[in-house]
C-alpha cells in the first residue's frame, strides 16, 4: 500500500515536468521544421546569439533550494528575440528565435551531460517556451521594420515593447514555477505564485533587463554589443555564483551542526532530519514564504541543540517522555545558543516556543509563531511514528488528534492530516 | 610629525592641481542634457551614499563618467565627476574629504586626457566607431584606475596605522581592477542606450545590473559573517560542557590565523586555517560529559573514547564543503611529530600541514590555561616547552614560525576561568602534554592525550 501510494507520487512528480518537456519539444519541432523551410536569415547574429545562450548553459549554477540559473542564456535568448533595425537587416521571426534557442540549449547541455555534470531538461524547456512568449508579444507589439532610428518616439516604443515582452516571459515563466511547486510540494497556488514573481522581480529583472540592454546595443552597435554585455554579465553571474556557494555552505553547517545532537547521543539517527522533513511538509501546505521556510527547517533541526547543555542523554532521545519542565528548558536553553550567533533570531525564537502547549501559548499570545506550533507537532509526530518502527502513522495521527487545542494548534493538525493523507512517509 | 606635515604638503598638491583642471573643465564644458540628468544622478548617489556603503560609490561613479566622456565631452565628464564628491561621508575629517574631492577629480581627467589623444569618438560617432569607443574608454577606465590606486598609495604610504600601500595593492586594488574594468563597460552601454534615443531612460538600463550584481556581492559577505557567527556560536555550547576549555577554540583560531599569516597564506586556505583551528575539537561533543568532567585518572576505555574525538569532529563537518585541508585537519590534530600520536600516528611532514600547525597552538593555549589540577603557565615558559619539544611532538620549523610570531604580537591568555581545584589529583585535559608520560593513562610514549 505505502509502497504503492509512493509510486503513485513519484509518477505525480513527474506529471507536470512531462506536460513541459513535450510542450518544449513539439515547440522547437515546430519551429525548426518551419525555419528549415524558410530558410535562416542573418546567420552571423543566429551563430553569435546561439553561441551565447549554450555558453550560458554549459555555466549554469545552482541556487540552493531553487533550480538551476542560466542567466547568461535566458538574457541572450530573450535579447535575440527582440531584435532589430538598423543593425539587424532581416530581424529573425518568432519561429527562427525558438529553433535558435533550442538547438543553442542543446549544444549547451550536451556537455554537461557528458561531464556528469547536474542538469534538467525541464528547466531548460521552461527557458525555452518563456522566450517563445517573449519572442511572439515582440513580434506582436513591434513591427518589423520599426528600427532604432535616435528618435526617441521609436526608441520609446521598441522599450516598451521590450519590456512588456520580457514581463510576458517572466509571468509565463513564474506560472509555470508555481504550477509546478504547488504540484511538487503542495503548496497553494496563490502562494507559490507570489514566492515565483518574487524570485522574477528580483533575478527575472536584471536578466530581462541585461536581455533588453543586448537587444537594443545589438541593434545599434551590430556584433560588438554583444560581448560589452556579456562581460559585466560575467561578472555578476560569477557574485551570484560566490553568494550561491556561501550560502550552501552556511546551510550544510546549519545541517551538519543539528547532527551534533546525535552523535552526542540525545537523539537517534536521522531524528532531527525526519522531523525537519515533516516540519517543511507541514511549511508547505501551509504556504508558507521561503525566508520563513527556511527559519522552519533549521528550527526543526536545531530544536533539540538544548539537550547539549543538559547532563545525560535521555535514551533514544525521547523528548517525549520526559517532563514538560524540562524540555521548556532545554528549548529555552537551545533558543538561547541559536541566539548567541547573532544571525538566527528568528530561528531562535521558534525553537525557545517549539515545546509550548497550544493552550498555554500560541492560542493567547499572538507574538508566538506559527513555525513554533508546527515544530511542536513535527517534534510529537516523528517521537511517535520514527523510522517507521513506531506506530502507524494513522495510530499516531489519532493519539495528536487527542491534543488538538490543547496542547496542538488545530490549524497545524489539520495540515498534518491534509500531509498524511496525501501519503507523506519518512 | 615630517609624515604628517609631508601629508598635508600632498593634499594640498592634489587639490590645487584640482581646482586648476576643475578651471580648465568648467571653461570647455558642454552643458547638455546627459550632463545635467547624469549629474543630478550623481548627487542623487552621494546622498544615498552612506546607506550603500563605499564599494558602491567607486562604481557608480566612474560609470558615469565614462558615460560622460562619449556623450559630452571630458570637460563635462570632470565636472560631474567633482559633483560626486560634493556629499561625503560627515564623519571623514575636512582633509579627507578635500582628498577624496580632488583625487575624483585627478582620476577624470585622467582618464578624460587618455580618452582625448586616443581620439576617442562622441555622440553620434559613437555608433558609427564601436571600436574605437570601446578600446578608447577601456584604456580610459584602466587610466582611472591607475591614478586612483597610485594617489591612494601614496596617502596610505604616509598615514600611520592604515594598511601598507603593497597590501593594498595587493589585497584590494589588483583583485578588484578586472572587475572593475568590465563593469566600465556598463558607461559605455549606457553612452550607446543614451544615443539609441532613450535619453535619461537609459540610466534604469544599466543600474539594475549593476544593483543586482552588488546586491550578490554583499549577500555573499552577510552568508559568510552567518556561517563565522552560527559554527562560534556553536563551538561555544560544545565547550559549555567544560568549564576549564571555555573559549579555548575560538583561541586555537586565533592563534593559528597568526601563524598563517605569518607564514603568508593565501586568502582562501588562510580562511581554512582559521575555520579548522576553530573546529579541531568539535568532534568532543560526542565525548560523554562525565569523561570530560572526570576529576582524577582516566581509563582504558575512557581514553579510547577520547581518542575518538577527531573522527568524531570529521563525521560532523564532513558534509560542509570547506577545503578538504580542513578535515584532514581535524582528524590528525593530535598526532606528533614522532608518529606517537593518534588516530594514525602518522609521523614527521606525512601529518598533514594544518594538523601541525593546530598541534602547536592547541598545545600552547592549553598550557597557557588553568586547569583544574594546575594553574595556567606563563607564555615565556610554555614557549621554552614548545621549543623543547620542538623534535617529538611538532614540527621544528612551524614551531619556530610561532615563537617568532607570539614574541612579536603577543598572546590573549585565558581569562575568567576558575581557579585550580585543589581537590583534584589528576584530571586530564587531552591537550595537556605538560604531564609528561607519567599523567596518562595510556602507557603509550603518547603522552596523557
Amino acid at each position: 500500500m505505502a509502497t504503492g501510494m509512493t509510486e503513485g507520487l513519484e509518477l505525480r512528480r513527474m506529471g507536470s515536468g512531462v506536460v513541459i518537456v513535450v510542450a518544449g519539444a513539439a515547440l522547437a519541432f515546430v519551429a525548426i521544421i518551419m525555419t528549415a523551410r524558410r530558410g535562416m536569415t542573418e546567420w552571423s547574429f543566429a551563430l553569435t546569439f546561439g553561441a551565447l545562450i549554450a555558453i550560458g548553459e554549459m555555466v549554469q549554477f545552482r541556487v540552493d533550494r531553487s533550480r538551476n540559473r542560466a542567466p547568461i542564456a535566458t538574457s541572450a535568448a530573450l535579447g535575440y528575440a527582440m531584435l532589430r533595425g538598423p543593425s539587424v537587416a532581416i530581424p529573425p521571426d518568432v519561429a527562427q528565435i525558438v529553433a535558435v534557442t533550442a538547438v543553442a540549449t542543446v549544444a549547451g547541455i550536451l556537455p554537461r551531460a557528458i561531464a556528469g555534470l547536474w542538469w534538467d531538461v525541464v528547466v531548460s524547456c521552461r527557458r525555452g517556451v518563456s522566450v517563445a512568449c517573449a519572442a511572439a508579444v515582440f513580434a506582436a507589439l513591434a513591427p518589423r521594420d520599426l528600427a532604432w532610428t535616435g528618435r526617441w518616439q521609436d526608441a520609446l516604443w521598441l522599450a516598451g515593447a521590450m519590456m512588456a515582452a520580457v514581463l510576458s516571459a517572466g509571468i509565463s515563466d513564474a506560472l509555470i514555477g508555481a504550477g509546478q511547486a504547488t504540484e511538487r510540494y503542495n503548496r497553494p497556488f496563490p502562494a507559490a505564485l507570489r514566492d515565483e514573481l518574487a524570485v522574477m522581480g528580483r533575478i527575472g529583472i536584471a536578466m530581462g533587463i541585461s536581455g533588453i540592454l543586448l537587444a537594443s546595443g545589438t541593434a545599434l552597435l551590430g556584433l560588438w554589443a554583444p560581448p560589452l554585455v556579456v562581460v559585466p554579465l560575467f561578472l555578476t553571474q560569477f557574485a551570484f555564483r560566490r553568494f550561491a556557494s556561501a550560502q550552501r555552505t552556511y546551510r550544510t553547517t546549519v545541517r551538519s551542526m543539528a547532527r551534533s545532537t546525535e552523535i552526542a547521543g540525545f537523539s537517534s539517527p536521522g531524528q532531527n532530519a525526519r522531523t525537519a522533513q515533516l516540519a517543511v511538509a507541514l511549511g508547505h501546505d501551509l504556504g508558507l514564504t521561503p525566508p520563513r521556510m527556511e527559519a522552519l527547517e533549521y528550527a526543526a533541526l536545531l530544536s533539540g541543540v538544548g539537550q547539549l547543555a543538559l547532563a545525560d542523554p535521555s535514551p533514544g532521545g525521547a523528548s517525549l517522555l520526559r517532563t514538560r519542565a524540562e524540555r521548556q528548558r532545554a528549548a529555552e536553553i537551545g533558543a538561547s545558543v541559536i541566539e548567541r550567533s547573532g544571525v538566527l533570531d528568528h530561528v531562535a525564537e521558534i525553537v525557545r516556543h517549539s515545546n509550548d502547549p497550544y493552550r498555554q501559548g500560541r492560542a493567547n499570545n499572538a507574538s508566538i509563531p506559527l513555525e513554533s506550533g508546527i515544530v511542536n507537532v513535527a517534534l510529537a509526530y516523528e517521537q511517535l511514528v520514527g523510522e517507521g518502527t513506531g506506530q502507524s502513522p494513522g495510530k499516531a495521527m489519532e493519539s495528536i488528534g487527542l491534543g488538538i487545542g490543547a496542547e496542538y494548534d488545530p490549524v497545524v493538525v489539520e495540515s498534518l492530516r491534509r500531509v498524511i493523507g496525501r501519503g507523506f512517509r519518512f | 610629525m615630517n609624515r604628517r606635515v609631508l601629508l598635508r604638503l600632498v593634499v594640498v598638491v592634489t587639490t590645487a592641481l584640482a581646482v586648476v583642471v576643475l578651471g580648465f573643465a568648467a571653461a570647455h564644458a558642454t552643458i547638455d542634457a546627459p550632463t545635467v540628468f547624469l549629474g543630478l544622478l550623481m548627487l542623487a548617489g552621494t546622498v544615498l551614499r552612506p546607506r550603500v556603503g563605499q564599494v558602491y560609490r567607486t562604481s557608480l561613479d566612474y560609470v558615469l563618467v565614462i558615460a560622460l566622456y562619449l556623450l559630452s565631452g571630458v570637460g563635462s565628464a570632470i565636472l560631474v565627476g567633482a559633483v560626486g564628491a560634493l556629499g561625503q561621508d560627515r564623519r571623514h575629517p575636512l582633509v579627507k574629504k578635500v582628498f577624496n574631492g580632488a583625487q575624483s577629480v585627478i582620476c577624470a581627467a585622467a582618464g578624460g586626457m587618455v580618452f582625448h589623444y586616443a581620439g576617442g569618438p562622441r555622440g553620434d560617432d559613437v555608433l558609427s566607431h564601436p571600436w574605437d569607443a570601446i578600446w578608447t574608454t577601456t584604456a580610459a577606465n584602466a587610466t582611472w584606475l591607475v591614478v586612483n590606486a597610485l594617489l591612494l598609495c601614496v596617502v596610505l604610504s604616509l598615514e600611520p596605522g592604515d594598511p601598507s600601500p603593497s597590501t593594498f595593492l595587493r589585497k584590494v586594488a589588483l583583485p578588484t581592477s578586472p572587475s572593475l574594468l568590465g563593469y566600465g563597460l556598463l558607461g559605455l552601454l549606457l553612452a550607446v542606450a543614451w544615443l539609441s534615443g532613450l535619453g535619461f531612460l537609459s540610466i534604469l538600463l544599466i543600474f539594475v545590473p549593476l544593483y543586482v550584481s552588488r546586491w550578490a556581492l554583499s549577500q555573499y559577505e552577510v552568508e559568510r559573517r552567518a556561517q563565522a557567527a552560527t559554527m562560534r556560536a556553536f563551538i561555544q555550547v560544545i565547550e559549555t560542557k567544560d568549564l576549564y576549555t571555555r573559549g579555548h577554540s575560538e583561541r586555537v583560531s586565533e592563534g593559528v590565523g597568526m601563524l598563517g599569516r605569518q607564514l603568508g597564506l593565501p586568502a582562501d586556505r588562510q580562511t581554512a586555517l582559521e575555520h579548522a583551528g576553530l573546529l579541531h575539537d568539535v568532534g568532543k561533543v560526542g565525548v560523554p560529559t562525565s569523561i570530560i568532567q572526570k576529576p582524577g585518572r582516566l581509563d582504558d576505555t575512557e581514553m579510547d573514547a577520547i581518542r575518538l574525538h577527531p573522527a568524531r569532529g570529521v563525521e560532523l563537518i564532513g558534509n560542509i564543503p570547506f577545503l578538504e585541508e580542513v578535515k584532514s585537519a581535524v582528524l590528525h590534530h593530535h598526532e606528533k611529530y614522532d608518529g606517537t600520536g593518534y588516530p594514525a600516528g602518522l609521523s614527521g611532514e606525512n601529518i598533514p600541514y594544518f594538523a601541525r600547525i593546530i598541534g602547536i597552538v592547541d598545545a600552547f593555549d592549553s598550557l597557557t590555561s588553568t586547569r583544574s589540577y594546575r594553574p595556567a603557565r606563563g607564555v615565556e615558559e610554555t614557549l621554552a616547552i614548545l621549543t623543547q619539544d620542538r623534535h617529538t611532538h611538532f614540527d621544528p620549523g612551524l614551531v619556530d614560525a610561532f615563537v617568532e610570531v607570539i614574541r612579536r604580537h603577543g598572546w590573549k591568555t585565558a581569562v575568567n576561568q576558575p581557579a585550580p581545584d585543589g581537590s583534584v589529583v589528576a584530571a586530564i585535559d587531552h591537550d595537556d602534554l605538560s604531564l609528561g608520560s607519567g599523567g596518562g593513562a595510556t602507557g603509550t610514549a603518547a603522552g596523557p592525550d
